[in-house]
């Protein structure tokens, strides 16, 4: 861990730098997380908040920066090391859920765990007491598109949470949907990851689904500032 | 709005939809192109045979009813000359004028005076060439013509004529005008052999121009769904989609004409089966083209139509598919059976020389082809519904099959239909090949030289056999002379050959215990039935128009029968087999000469040297390998052209196939993006992919297998054949749709990688 990391920390990020082209992404942003937190990264479109949530996920890799996960130090990993560590660690949900259209709800939650290497059985046992928990194992046997959007949401979240990440990765994860369907499922995320103590990154723009977290971070031009820190510093 | 209209806003979606909209369009257009081009090429085929036909006709040395026993003003005399240069075919004619009015071959404006050549613009090359130095030395003689386009079959013929003063009437024909042999119908079973062929071919393509309007048609369902948002009913939704698929056929169309005069203006190029044809030859008839025109742009509206009705679009840009309604199998099985039904009456009616219902035949054997595009799809969707179980690259794979089967079928149906038509094809080919085969035991490193020893131009056979003998990589020189014998001195009834060699010649053709010179053997067989040993003949019997044969001899009595060795076919022989002593010496002038050669064709250039020392002696002097001629000339070109067109159509299947594939990645890049994110490995996705086409096809293959193998089995029993399983040509065109298969996957695999990069995820 570098000495500019807060103690504690499960996964930080110092200087990053990411350009597409021409175009900087990020421009010496940085980022820290403990376990069991949930720090909202926000800020307008195209700040490069997604591109941070990338980096620190280990889909992306920075041009510069240093990104230590769990004391190990991200950016230097394999991309072979990195996939296995999304398998393992991290969990993701996306504003649009991305769940396979083809497979029931029940074995796209399982999906994680038996790329883990679980047996179909017991991955699709732990997948439906993770959708009874975030009450849509009635859609359990039932496709994609054949639920509404927040059932569907619910069902990528217990997709996240299935394998016992350390780390959820939140993309807007409301953004397609109203404002009841987003708060409950922003309950269940954070209830269900305080609960299992795994940090929660959720980048998002509207300052009522950043109220569910414990920390916010602005990223402007790709950028990064903490805003609890500056008041509470 | 009427449909008129609808179609109209479909095709301005088509055009003006943008990047992605252009994208479909150009799809479609490529798709629906190949297809048209191939038609249109196929259609073309028999009008560019036939002027081939033509033109070869116009050129021919036809004597017919005409009586030109005796030279005249305007009398030519022709010889064909035997010249093949390794595989190259090599059409020769020496000519000799017998007035000043003698016919010019078209192609020419003069004769060549004698030891001149008039040659083909491809030999012309040739001879220039490095590669043609050794057909040089045979064609030694100054070239000063090239023949004319109007004097060749196609534009890479090689062909030449050569003045003579020497060539005599015994070895060559008398004709006042060039013309060629009256034209004979194809026989029945060859007959079926193209109609089949024809069918087979272009079913595939037809399944490849309805698949192809159907490119883009998940991107263009979120489309429609805005449609819907704005009031479109589905009705309108629907003929909004066919103008869109019209747009795409009628580009199509042009991308066809395109690719048809491309391909057109290469032909003259291309030399195919040793079959070249002159780009101005590549000319559909009007009628077809029209056809093609019209049932393209009516096929995309009408596919289109056919598959939106089970697409549910609805409003707020969500496709939902809805729950597939179970395939009925029951109206599927009509098709084949229907086809079935057709050909059956057909049965052993080619037999004998007997004429197929060339409509009930093309109907069929369309009908059980089309029968596996509509049993497929229920094939597939009822095997993959009770699959599941399995690693989870294979059940990705088996739950989006189950999902959405039809897209697979419908990618596997191209290459289901073209393996079962070949598989037929190939079992008619290999039935009936035998009938067209004579195996005459010949190995290729054996070749005769036969001199015609009545021409006083003929070369003294003895020196010709010394300098044969001579060349390197001659291992062995067996010499036959040989004449006629007849029952009466003008030919009469009864006619058997008579083969004069010593004895170890006389061993390589028939079974013989004891030989001397002097002895006379009868070859075992029907051939001798007219003739009685003990009883006197004539030798050298009088041809129609030739002088009596004064030869009279008897036929020894005691002469043993003995029976011919099976390689025996290889020398054209029946009857006589006599050592020198046994003939009179005044039968000698008659001899025909026959030198058998075994070659080590490990000597380069051995077959030339030989044929080179032959011409050298005399150009009327036949130089050929044994096993030139064994199989039917018309025969080996359709089964050539047959295998030929099933692979381009194979392949062109595997490029709409590959076009298929990498749009549906494209649609599932984001899913493809967000699974890499959770740590998919790239290897289960790349699995899942292969298993995902892997399962269609090879389902489509067996079900190929079946009726291909039914298909090839009833026109076997058509033609009178026996039906046997062609195990090879089934695993042959299996094995070839199966390659196709895995080029398409490894060909989409870069594709796959690339979309499966995180940056998919970028617009989340």
């Amino acid at each position: 861990m570098t000495s500019a990391a807060p103690a504690g920390s499960l996964l930080t990020a110092t200087g990053l730098h990411k350009a597409y082209g021409s175009t900087p992404a990020l421009d010496g942003a940085s980022f820290s997380i403990h376990p069991g937190e949930v720090v909202a990264v926000m800020g307008p479109s195209g700040s490069g908040k997604s591109t941070l949530l990338h980096c620190l996920a280990g889909i992306v890799t920075p041009d510069s920066g240093l990104i230590t996960y769990d004391n190990r130090n991200l950016s230097a990993m394999a991309d072979r090391e990195r996939s296995a560590l999304r398998r393992s660690d991290f969990g993701f949900v996306f504003q649009f859920g991305q769940l396979v259209p083809e497979l029931t709800c029940v074995e796209n939650v399982a999906l994680p765990l038996r790329l883990n290497g679980a047996k179909r059985k017991d991955a699709e046992r732990t997948a439906l007491s993770w959708l009874e928990r975030l009450e849509v194992d009635t859609v359990a046997a039932q496709r994609p598109g054949e639920v509404s959007g927040g059932q569907g949401q619910r069902v990528a979240v217990a997709r996240a949470l299935a394998p016992n990440p350390r780390v959820i990765f939140a993309d807007e994860p409301t953004g397609a949907l109203d404002s009841l369907n987003g708060e409950r499922v922003m309950e269940l995320l954070t209830d269900a990851a305080r609960s299992t103590n795994a940090a929660v990154v959720l980048v998002t723009h509207e300052a009522r689904v950043a109220a569910y977290s414990d920390r916010e971070v602005v990223v402007r031009d790709g950028k990064s500032r903490d805003l609890t820190l500056e008041f509470t510093g | 709005m009427s449909a008129l209209d609808d179609l109209r806003l479909g095709a301005r979606f088509a055009v003006n939809g943008g990047r992605e909209g252009w994208i479909r369009t150009i799809l479609t257009a490529i798709g629906v192109g190949c297809g048209v081009a191939l038609l249109l090429v196929t259609s073309a085929i028999p009008n560019a045979l036939a002027a081939r036909d033509q033109r070869d006709n116009a050129r021919g040395e036809f004597v017919g009813e005409q009586s030109l026993d005796k030279p005249g003003r305007d009398t030519l005399l022709i010889g064909t000359v035997w010249s093949d240069y390794h595989d190259l075919s090599v059409r020769g004619r020496v000519l000799r004028p017998e007035g000043p009015g003698a016919p010019v071959p078209p192609g020419l404006s003069v004769l060549p005076k004698p030891g001149e050549l008039a040659v083909s613009p491809a030999l012309k090359e040739l001879l220039d060439s490095p590669e043609g130095d050794l057909l040089k030395k045979r064609l030694n003689g100054p070239v000063t013509a090239v023949i004319g386009d109007q004097g060749l079959a196609g534009p890479n013929e090689l062909a030449y004529y050569q003045g003579s003063d020497t060539l005599v009437r015994d070895e060559a024909s008398r004709i006042n005008r060039f013309q060629g042999f009256p034209q004979e119908g194809l026989d029945p079973i060859l007959m079926l052999l193209v109609l089949v062929a024809f069918v087979v071919l272009l079913i595939p393509v037809a399944v490849l121009i309805a698949a192809a309007v159907r490119f883009g048609g998940e991107r263009r369902d979120r489309r429609l769904a805005a449609l819907r948002l704005v009031g479109a009913d589905g009705r309108m939704t629907r003929w909004v989609a066919a103008g869109e698929a019209l747009v795409g056929a009628l580009f199509g169309l042009v991308v066809g004409a395109g690719l048809f005069f491309a391909a057109r203006s290469m032909a003259g190029l291309i030399t195919l089966e040793r079959i070249s044809v002159f780009p101005s030859d590549l000319a559909p008839a009007p009628a077809l083209v029209v056809l093609v025109c019209l049932a393209v742009p009516a096929a995309a509206v009408l596919v289109t139509l056919l598959a939106m009705r089970g697409v549910v679009v609805e409003p707020l840009g969500v496709v939902r598919t809805a729950k597939p309604v179970r395939r009925r199998v029951w109206w599927r099985v009509l098709l084949p059976v229907a086809g079935l039904a057709l050909l059956l009456p057909q049965i052993r009616r080619g037999d004998g020389g007997g004429h197929f219902d060339q409509n009930f035949v093309v109907l069929g054997t369309a009908m059980l082809l089309i029968g596996v595009t509509v049993l497929l799809p229920w094939v597939v969707e009822a095997v993959v519904t009770r699959l599941g179980k399995g690693p989870v690259s294979f059940q990705l794979a088996v739950r989006r099959l189950q999902l959405s089967s039809g897209t697979a079928a419908r990618a596997a149906n191209g290459i289901a239909v073209a393996v079962a038509g070949a598989i037929a094809l190939q079992m008619l080919l290999s039935g009936t090949g035998e009938h067209y085969t004579r195996d005459n035991g010949a190995s290729e490193s054996e070749m005769q030289v036969a001199v015609h020893a009545a021409s006083p131009a003929a070369p003294g056979a003895d020196q010709l056999r010394k300098d044969l003998a001579a060349i390197t990589g001659v291992e062995k020189t067996f010499a036959y002379a040989r004449t006629g014998l007849g029952d009466s001195p003008s030919g009469g009834e009864h006619y058997a050959d008579v083969t004069v060699a010593d004895c170890t010649a006389l061993r390589e053709l028939v079974e013989l215990t004891s030989c001397k010179d002097g002895d006379v053997f009868l070859a075992a067989g029907k051939d001798l039935k007219g003739f009685t040993p003990g009883h006197a003949y004539f030798l050298d019997p009088a041809m129609p128009g030739e002088p009596e044969s004064r030869l009279s001899w008897t036929l020894p009595a005691g002469a043993p029968t003995v029976p011919l060795k099976p390689a025996v076919g290889r020398y054209p022989v029946n009857g006589v087999f006599a050592t020198p002593s046994a003939m009179p010496a005044a039968v000698k002038p008659s001899y025909d000469h026959r030198f058998t050669l075994k070659l080590d064709l490990g000597v380069p250039n051995v077959v030339e040297h030989v044929r080179n020392t032959a011409y050298a002696a005399d150009p009327m002097v036949q130089a050929m390998g044994m096993t030139d001629g064994q199989t039917d000339h018309r025969y080996v070109q359709i089964r050539r052209g047959v295998l030929a067109g099933a692979a381009c159509v194979l392949l062109l299947i595997g490029a709409s196939l590959l076009i298929s594939q990498l749009e549906q990645l494209r649609e599932r890049r984001k899913l493809l993006a967000a699974l890499v994110a959770f740590g998919t490995k790239r290897s289960t996705l790349g699995w899942s992919v292969l298993w995902q086409t892997a399962l269609p096809v090879g389902l489509g293959l067996l079900l190929a297998v079946a009726i291909g193998y039914g298909l090839g089995a009833v026109l076997l029993l058509m033609t009178g054949f026996r039906v046997g399983v062609d195990w090879r040509a089934i695993a042959s065109m299996s094995g070839l749709g199966a390659g196709v298969v895995l080029l398409v996957s490894l060909l989409s695999m870069p594709a796959l990688w690339r979309l499966m990069r995180p940056d998919g995820l970028r617009t989340e």
